[in-house]
């Protein structure tokens, strides 16, 4: 079959894919979606269904090495200390994500000048500043305005309730004069545009079946199609092209019936995740670019950032509302954000409160930790745990590795024989002296909030949610992969827009700044397209 | 399709020994886990599991045998504490067993309407009713109303 050329080309249908094409859809020109996996059915969601703990552990789990479904591709993470997770469906990994929704905050954009590590980035949080709030308008973002650890700004709903657990956690850093406040969550807290208002399944991370979490097919992608944005699913992109001038031309893909097929563009925009991308971007090699598409630098696959986790869990004398309520959006604290060097570390880490565990996690948590026994005792043990604990996840500022690595391995491939990323991720020191505080300080607020016991994974290895760095953003082609707007130095008509392109990671969850970037570089390509080929 | 392994096949043997893993309660708000029928989900389950599947029906075996060799009646014959012993004899020679089984039958559990009921839960799925959520303290926002602006 032939396809008609298209104006603009975008890979990967997640949380950055969606925004920029509703960005970039008023441009006049033809813009086209390739995405390898399916429309998700909230009716397919896990908590439709009585068994909704173990589907979200099959189907639904958040590894696609666990998952195994034809969207999926394997990753190999045998030489990875943490594990990559994602989704790979219209909506990308928004379908699985919790939704807790920081910004990134000023001084993330400039850690070489004030901490003298790793690099600024090209562009500053002043330049993001509007597109972070489009996006929040687009979302749907619940919170309180005047949290002090931001500039000011007013999400466009009213915060989410706390809860139960939320209210003891906060009381805990309240009594320690410890910063916190409640999160902004790309959750709805009321009836927003056609959203019901969040009723507190408990079950985010296995998808919303109520449509209050806001993933990207529920929000950016009913507003692209409206303005002409054309998506084509089950179609995995093989490689980009390249015309002999060494500019992007399009891809070679496999559509739903594994038939292989040429698509061609004047506006590749790659917006596969930070594993996804530099993969893509390895396995399209040709003469113009012989290690790789924008790989003069080297670059592509490197400096692989995720946000190393630890868990902290405190267990209660008293009843904390179990699994109820958004699970990852509750309040956060910016008390450790900053570099203070007594600590031996430099940057910092934040705190997300999470919720409690339903009854199955329970059993095989305290059955791990050896709290919930096979035979005499089970029920005492399960009574001690179930719905008495509550706990701070500490996420901590990955600083870029060149050692860590997205590669492609010489062996593995996905279901069309292309081959699969390998992923190699070492702990720094830096990020281990992070992680040892940020267990200690959770302890203490923990038990400030009443914990009569605390417990720590100091790293979480199955928490590899955030994946930067692979493709990094800069003005110096030697040092970059694509420059200050997404556009990559090798190849004009070439943009990545996911969180590949970040320099440094900050310390909280990425997706707000993702977002806000491929928003960013949409208006950037609009306004350069005079001279965008030149 | 593979047969159900024969201690599986045997409802007197698995509802003895799932007891064994979960009893009932002593309030008797919670059910034994043998009494739950799980019996045709878990072997189902252990037929998929490629890495604790083998070594649990192996070790289901031996438990069936050596009760089989202690009461020519088996395990659901034997009085409760010698069932316990019997489950414990084996655990040397499949030290899979129980972690297996456990990871299997927990969350099958403590998903059943009967257990969620009697944990004081809803037994029903979570959408679409939902669950209430205690509403942010007053006082504590009251704090951050005192915070500068940044
Ligand atoms: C369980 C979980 C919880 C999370 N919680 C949070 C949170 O609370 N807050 C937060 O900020 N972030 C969170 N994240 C991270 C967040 O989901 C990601 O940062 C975000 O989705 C990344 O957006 P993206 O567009 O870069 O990639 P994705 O959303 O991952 O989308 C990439 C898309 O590209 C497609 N694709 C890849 N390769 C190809 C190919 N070759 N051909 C065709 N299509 C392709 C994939 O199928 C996928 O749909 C979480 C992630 C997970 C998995």
């Amino acid at each position: 079959m032939a396809n008609e050329p298209v104006g603009v080309l975008i890979v990967g249908a997640g949380a950055s894919g969606a925004a920029f094409a509703w960005r970039i859809a008023d441009m006049g020109l033809r813009v086209l979606c390739l995405e390898q996996g399916p429309w998700v059915k909230q009716s397919d969601y896990p908590s439709n269904n009585i068994d909704w703990e173990s589907r979200g552990m099959g189907p639904f789990a958040t590894s696609p090495n666990i998952r195994k479904l034809p969207a999926d591709y394997p990753v190999n993470e045998q030489d990875s200390a943490i594990s990559p997770l994602m989704f790979n469906a219209v909506g990308g990994s928004t379908i699985l994500w919790a939704a807790h929704f920081p910004r990134f905050t000023p001084r993330d954009f400039r850690v070489k000048s004030d901490d003298g590590v790793a690099d600024d980035w090209p562009i500053d949080y002043q330049t993001l500043e509007p597109y972070f709030a489009i996006n929040d308008r687009m979302m749907g973002v619940s919170g309180l305005p005047g949290d002090p650890a931001y500039p000011y700004h007013e999400p466009p709903m009213p915060p989410l309730p706390l809860g139960k657990s939320g209210n003891v956690v906060a009381a805990g850093f309240q009594k320690l004069g410890w910063h916190w406040w409640p999160s902004d969550s790309a959750v709805t807290s009321r009836e927003y545009e056609g959203r019901a208002p969040c009723i507190n399944l408990g079950s985010c991370i296995s998808g919303c079946a109520q449509g209050a979490k806001a993933s990207t097919d529920i929000t950016y992608w009913p507003a692209a199609l409206r303005k002409g944005v054309e998506i084509r699913t089950g179609c995995r992109v093989r490689e980009v092209t390249v015309r002999p001038d060494g500019m992007a031309d399009g891809v070679l893909y496999y559509d739903e019936e594994g038939a292989l097929q040429e698509q061609k563009a004047e506006i590749v925009v790659l917006a596969c995740n930070g594993i996804g991308t530099p993969r893509l971007l390895l396995n399209s090699k040709s003469p113009q670019h012989p290690d790789g598409l924008a790989n003069s630098s080297g670059l592509v696959g490197k400096n692989l950032m995720f946000h190393p986790y630890a868990a902290i869990l405190g267990i209660f004398d008293e009843p904390l509302g179990g699994r109820r309520g958004p699970t990852g959006c509750s309040l956060w604290s910016h008390q450790f954000y900053e570099t203070d060097r007594s600590r031996g570390f430099v940057r910092g880490y934040s705190f997300e409160a999470v919720r409690g565990f339903a009854p199955a996690q329970t059993s095989l948590w305290g059955m791990a930790r050896g709290f919930v026994p096979w035979g005499e005792g089970h029920h005492q043990g399960f009574a001690r745990i179930y719905d008495r604990t509550t706990g701070l996840l500490a996420i901590t500022e990955d600083l870029p590795e060149e050692a860590n690595t997205v590669t492609l391995d010489p062996e593995l491939t996905d279901s069309h024989g292309i081959p699969a990323p390998k992923v190699n991720y070492r702990l720094s020191e830096n990020s281990q002296k992070m992680l040892a505080h940020a267990v200690e300080r959770a302890k203490e607020a923990l038990t400030a909030a009443g914990a009569v016991e605390t417990l720590a994974e100091p790293l979480m290895s199955a928490a590899g949610w955030h994946l930067m760095g692979t493709a990094r953003m800069g003005k110096d082609p030697k040092t970059s992969v694509v420059n200050e707007w997404g556009r990559a130095h090798d190849a004009r008509n070439l943009f990545i827009i996911d969180g590949s392109i970040f320099v440094t990671a900050g310390g909280v969850n990425p997706t707000s700044t993702i977002q806000a970037l491929a928003l960013y570089v949409a208006d950037s390509i609009k306004k350069n397209i005079e001279t965008l080929f030149d | 399709m593979t047969e159900t392994p024969a201690p599986l096949r045997d409802s007197a043997f698995v509802q003895a020994l799932f007891d064994v893993v979960i009893p009932p309660s002593d309030d008797g708000k919670l059910p034994g886990a043998g009494s739950l029928g799980l019996a045709s989900t878990l072997a189902a389950q252990l037929e998929a599991d490629p890495v604790f599947g083998p070594p649990v029906q192996a070790g289901l075996q031996a438990v069936y045998n050596a009760a089989l060799a202690r009461d020519p009646a088996g395990f659901a014959a034997l009085p409760p504490q010698a069932r316990v012993e019997v489950v414990e004899s084996q655990l040397g020679a499949h030290p899979m067993l129980m972690i297996g089984l456990t990871l299997h039958l927990y969350p099958a559990y403590y998903q059943h309407p009967r257990v969620l009921e009697g944990l004081g839960e809803p037994p029903r799925p979570p959408f679409p009713e939902g669950y209430d959520l205690e509403p942010t303290d007053p006082h504590l926002l009251e704090h951050l109303r005192t915070q500068p602006r940044t």
